[in-house]
């Protein structure tokens, strides 16, 4: 059965946990290009070598990580678990969702020091941007487990289950073939960035290119994983038919509505 | 390898297929831009060293567009709506406009346009908005007797408002691919949105005073105030929120003066109403206001036509933080759409309706949307990228304007393809596949071709042709077979509405929508009115 469970504060408690070692660990990941000996000079003069503490938070990631990965569930509308795969899409969308409420009370405070104290942070706008590209990224991933990204189904609804799966395999091998394709072409150059660090060039300086270059191509491979146990998963399924909206969502809009209209009358 | 226009007629045909096997658009256009690549370059070159060459032209495009600080206002403004549709804003509104104008010929029908409206400019997703509306007022005009296809039309047809009127999704993502200013496109789109709207609202009128038998007044309901009574509590409503706007902006006004913000700089454009003369006036304004209130209305008075109409302060706050941030030059559109957020969450927070659950739930919704937008962006972005270093927009464009067809006559042509793409396809899928192929084509046609009275500022030509854009899109909402609004409905229709008198509902405003259009077409400096 699809769950129909609410989302508690228990199944955000490991993402949040995955979030916070991440921060130190991603702003001092060059001590770690240090320790593995691929640093440039550059990086070596501007940071020291990973310590106990970095090993440790870098131990309290794999935790929340792996701890979460183990604990993930699915909540009202999310359908259910079924690949493993699915685990890690679902556990990346907790931690996307957490850092959309953190992009938010980054913006409201910046503008509030920009508004009412004339004292704008030099950081706030960079580190939206920067939160946002991981955003972006990791929501697709999300969206391809939901099997939310947006199709045609005027013929394929049309079609046989015999010829939906053949159309579903070339779906996913030309998903696959295009998280290869940028792989091939841009390899070098995502991996030069992140092991020089490079940076945004700004007062604050984040590093975007360093992080989000590999980031582009790792949830590509992410996606196409997902794509194919998608794929996997639905093999057996009998065909569905899709209507011109998706009924999941609209079943929880007319809740929502009634819920608010019912509401409203007792007032 | 191959000649443009052989690369043209293959994408073209390959995106059909794609789409037609039920590929994922954004994929399909990913996988696509590979294959334009392949064409224009060949497979020798593109393959030839592993982890290089022209294929890292997709990458880069990607990284390009998310690092786009405007994008970030779509996952912001998706977030908003969705809390807003999960808290009683919406609702409570309906009832506060209904107490008004139940008394009014047509009253629920206007009302429903009234607050598609300030719901648009709240938000701007169409899909809560229709079932909200399909739930809350449907029933009721079947119950006292509206016209059904009266009723249906104009809660799908006011419904589908939300992209032509600030802020929309449809319009950031448009500005975003041509390079276009949002805040001008919002600006420009406003007045077209708002004539729209009054279209339908006139024609309720309209038609319900030629015909009372469409729309029957409901019955006088005990300890209900009279007509006059209400125009009075009416005035008393308006003069506190007219007392309370000047309050706030005194506020504003006093603050930037306290703190010396407000002194006036060569060079520097003063604040927009708040530089200290504003203390005086909005103080005048505001004492006069209260003075009015309990001087001649009396406390009476007032108490009642606050609690008839409180729930209108909801949404006039949050449409004042959104726009007033964009406007009052505060922030940009990016931070604009934080502030929505955090306005929302304040009010639903304030009402009691805020609770984990609920976040987590907009959240989880706010991902699934962004998912899809960002990544039909995405494979749309390396797709353009692509096919322009193959010389295809410059090619098309050029086929099309030395084959010396007339102005309108292209511009004609681009309306009925975007009128039938947007019965079978998202408008997301069109701004992004067809806009850059379009606007090249638009930018190359003579200007002063363009409508058949003005002249449209050449500077304006990309905001026109976007607004123009937005309203088929509202075309293509309502347009059989496959109009979401229709969809939309039905979920919450009666069981005896079929789709099909759905749609023979939604086709008077079809028709005024095409009016609307064609406004735009044959006066084009409509968009530059308050530009």
């Amino acid at each position: 059965m699809a769950s129909k469970a609410k989302t508690t504060i228990g199944d955000m408690a490991w993402p949040a946990a995955f979030i916070a070692c991440l921060v130190w660990l991603v702003w001092y990941f060059p001590r770690f290009i240090i320790y593995a000996g691929l640093a440039n000079d550059n990086l070596n003069s501007g940071y020291m070598t990973a310590g106990a503490v970095d090993f440790a938070l870098m131990a309290g990631a794999v935790i929340a990580l792996v701890m979460g990965l183990r604990s993930v569930r699915t909540t009202a509308g999310e359908g259910e678990i079924e690949t493993p795969i699915d685990r890690l899409s679902l556990f990346l969308g907790r931690v996307t969702m957490l850092l959309v409420v953190i992009l938010v009370a980054v913006m409201a405070y910046e503008v509030t020091l920009r508004y009412v104290f004339e004292r704008p942070t030099l950081w706030a706008n960079e580190m939206s941007l920067w939160m946002a590209g991981f955003i972006f990224l990791l929501s697709g991933l999300y969206a391809m487990q939901q099997r939310s990204h947006i199709r045609i189904y005027l013929l394929y609804d049309v079609f046989p289950r015999s010829v939906q799966r053949v159309c579903d395999v070339i779906s996913t091998a030309l998903i696959c073939l295009f998280a290869a394709a940028m792989i091939w072409g841009s390899w070098n150059e995502a991996r030069d960035k992140f092991l020089r660090w490079e940076t945004f060039g700004t007062a604050f300086d984040p590093p975007i290119p360093a992080t989000l270059k590999p980031l582009i191509l790792l949830v590509m491979v992410l996606v196409a994983l997902q794509a194919v146990a998608n794929l996997i998963a639905d093999w057996r399924k009998g065909p569905e038919t899709h209507g011109v909206i998706d009924e999941g969502e609209v079943e929880e809009m007319i809740q929502t509505a009634r819920a608010q209209h019912e509401q409203g009358r007792h007032d | 390898m191959f000649d443009i226009g052989t690369i043209s007629t293959l994408l073209l045909l390959a995106m059909l297929g794609l789409l037609a096997i039920g590929m994922p658009l954004g994929f399909a256009s990913a996988i696509l831009a590979v294959g334009v690549l392949v064409m224009k370059f060949g497979p020798d070159l593109l393959f030839s060293s592993f982890g290089t060459g022209p294929l890292n032209i997709l990458a880069q495009r990607i990284y390009g567009l998310l690092t786009d600080y405007v994008l970030i206002s779509i996952p912001l403004f998706i977030f908003m709506a969705n809390l807003l549709e999960r808290s009683g804003i919406a609702a409570e509104m309906y009832n506060s406009l209904n107490v008004w104008l139940n008394r009014t010929r047509g009253g629920i029908a206007i009302v429903t346009s009234i607050m598609a409206v300030i719901m648009a400019a709240m938000s701007g997703i169409i899909g809560g908005e229709v079932v909200l509306l399909g739930l809350i007022a449907l029933p009721q005009m079947l119950r006292l007797g509206y016209d059904r296809n009266l009723a249906i039309g104009t809660i799908c047809a006011s419904g589908s408002l939300g992209t032509m009127i600030p802020p929309s999704i449809v319009l950031i993502i448009y500005g975003l691919i041509t390079e276009t200013s949002i805040k001008a496109l919002f600006t420009a789109s406003f007045l077209p949105g708002f004539i729209l709207a009054s279209f339908f609202i006139l024609y309720i009128v309209v038609r319900t005073r030629l015909n009372p038998g469409l729309a029957p007044l409901p019955e006088l309901e005990i300890g209900e105030p009279e007509l006059a009574e209400k125009r009075k509590l009416f005035g008393t409503f308006l003069l506190t929120l007219v007392g309370g706007f000047a309050a706030a902006l005194f506020l504003r006004a006093l603050f930037l003066t306290l703190t010396g913000q407000n002194t006036a700089r060569e060079g520097v454009e003063d604040i927009a109403f708040g530089t200290p003369v504003y203390v005086v006036i909005f103080g005048v304004v505001v004492l006069a206001a209260v003075a009015l209130i309990f001087g001649v209305m009396g406390r009476e008075r007032f108490r009642t036509s606050w609690s008839m109409g409180k729930g209108l302060v909801g949404p006039m706050v949050v449409i004042g933080v959104v726009l007033g941030s964009i406007y009052g030059g505060i922030t940009g559109i990016t931070e604009a759409a934080g502030m929505g957020v955090i306005a929302v969450g304040v009010i639903a927070t304030l009402r009691g309706e805020m609770s984990f659950n609920l976040l987590a739930e907009a959240l989880k919704r706010t991902l699934k949307s962004t998912g899809t937008i960002i990544w039909v962006t995405i494979g749309a972005t390396a797709l353009a990228g692509a096919y322009t270093i193959a010389g295809g927009p410059t090619f098309i464009a050029s086929t099309i304007v030395g084959s010396d067809l007339p102005t309108m006559g292209v511009i004609l042509i681009m309306m009925a393809i975007f009128l039938v793409l947007g019965a079978f396809m998202d408008w997301v899928g069109i701004v992004l596949l067809v806009i850059p192929v379009f606007l090249p084509i638009i930018l190359r046609l003579p200007i002063e071709e363009i409508g058949l009275f003005g002249e449209l500022n050449p500077a304006h030509l990309s905001i026109w042709f976007g607004v123009v854009f937005c309203m088929n899109m509202q075309v293509s909402f309502l347009s059989p077979p496959f109009g979401p609004a229709a969809f939309y409905l039905k979920s919450v229709a009666p069981p005896e509405i079929s789709l099909t008198d759905i749609f023979r509902g939604f086709l008077p405003f079809i028709a005024i929508q095409l009016v609307a259009l064609s406004l735009l077409l044959i006066w084009p400096p409509l968009v530059s009115v308050f530009l």
